[in-house]
């Protein structure tokens, strides 16, 4: 999975907009610093914080049982101790897959397997798995809709399309990012695939939304540059701000960052000129 | 006061949808039961699910069980209701 650096004036901001560019929440990201701003003086900082970043790879659950059932081999590494919390009924009645080559006893703990120990799953079988449980959520609802998978190397996105399913998108689509995540949860985690990129999308929603921020983002950046006054737009979550940034990276003469800490986190479009320097300098100077 | 059964009724596409989405991530599907009862006048989902699943369910920092909160109640729009889920473990 790719990694993104970025710079900032501090580690923190580095952070925080290596999350942007990502559009993930700080859960879901891993950072490595790669070089930190030194302190000057006063407590101003010289130098910039170099941080790298990516979408951390879902934990490892493995279901050892399922993975056995798509016919790939389950290494010692992949089996997780399952009767560590006493047997209970509804677990002696698993099928005995116990059988497998011995395992030893370890660690709580150590059996976080290291990711690259785990063969990599099928994207299409992450897919699939995905596409059953959207096509039953509509069902369950009572509803008719046709799900498509489109996948493209690691990424997988998938569209629902029916009528009546505005109650799966929400307000600003936070239901929507609900059903997003419970799709990675019974499918990627479920099989304990770390590789693809997941998303989900109903009714078009996701495009319109691009489409309508783009547009808004293009107009505040002209607004931004004919006054010179730098803009802060209202609260969005990271996959929105996401669309900010990626709508103005080529703007001339503009640049974005994020401020604030979700769910008030919110994109700043100021003047690329501004933002380098003088900014932060007022900031320090008023302290 | 309302009896379970007329509570489930109340909140039909609630119900199944959580049901489904409880299924689809549990080890022990069958062992997944939704029961609607009725507090204070609000109906109260409450999910049982094998000793074991519990923590699928809800998930790291409860992010799972937020989202199944976020979908059963947009689903409970559906049956013009308002709906609360609860999680519990045998």
């Amino acid at each position: 999975m790719e990694w993104v650096e970025v710079t900032a004036e501090s580690i923190e901001d580095a952070k925080a907009l290596a999350l942007d560019r990502l559009g993930v929440d700080d859960a879901e990201a891993e950072f490595e610093v790669l070089e930190e701003p030194k302190a000057g003086l006063f407590g101003r900082t010289r130098g910039e914080a170099r941080v790298r970043a990516r979408i951390k790879p879902s934990s490892v659950r493995v279901k050892a049982d399922r993975r056995d059932r798509r016919g790939k081999p389950a290494t010692e590494r992949q089996a997780k101790p399952r009767n560590d919390r006493g047997d209970r009924r509804s677990r002696g009645d698993r099928p005995q897959r116990q059988s497998r080559p011995e395992r030893e006893p370890r660690e709580p703990g150590e059996d976080r397997a290291p990711r690259e120990d785990l063969p990599p799953v099928d994207p299409t079988t992450v897919s699939a798995a995905a596409t059953t449980f959207l096509e039953g959520l509509v069902k369950s609802a009572g509803l008719t809709g046709s799900v498509s998978a489109k996948i493209d190397g690691e990424h997988i996105d998938i569209d629902v399309l029916g009528d009546d399913l505005g109650f799966l998108v929400g307000t600003k689509g936070a239901t929507l990012l609900a059903v997003q995540d419970l799709t990675r949860v019974v499918s990627q985690r479920r099989l304990g695939d770390h590789d693809t990129r997941l998303r989900v999308d109903v009714a078009g929603y996701r495009e319109k939304r691009r489409e309508a921020l783009t547009r808004f983002a293009l107009k505040v950046a002209g607004d931004v540059k004919t006054s010179g006054q730098a803009r802060a737009l209202e609260p969005m979550n990271s996959s929105d701000r996401k669309i900010v940034h990626d709508a103005l990276t080529e703007v001339e003469g503009i640049s974005t960052r994020s401020e604030g800490s979700d769910p008030f986190r919110r994109v700043v479009v100021a003047l690329a000129s501004v933002s380098e320097d003088s900014d932060s300098e007022i900031v320090a100077d008023s302290e | 006061m309302m009896s379970d059964a007329q509570a489930t009724t109340m909140a039909p596409t609630a119900s199944a949808v959580l049901t489904h989405i409880v299924k689809s991530i549990v080890d022990t599907p069958d062992a997944v039961k939704v029961e609607a009862i009725v507090d204070e006048g609000k109906i109260i989902l409450e999910v049982r699910v094998a000793d074991g699943d519990l923590g699928r369910v809800i998930g790291r920092r409860g992010r799972t069980a937020q989202s199944i909160r976020a979908v059963v109640r947009a689903a409970a729009t559906r049956d013009n209701a308002e709906v609360d889920v609860d999680f519990l473990d045998d």
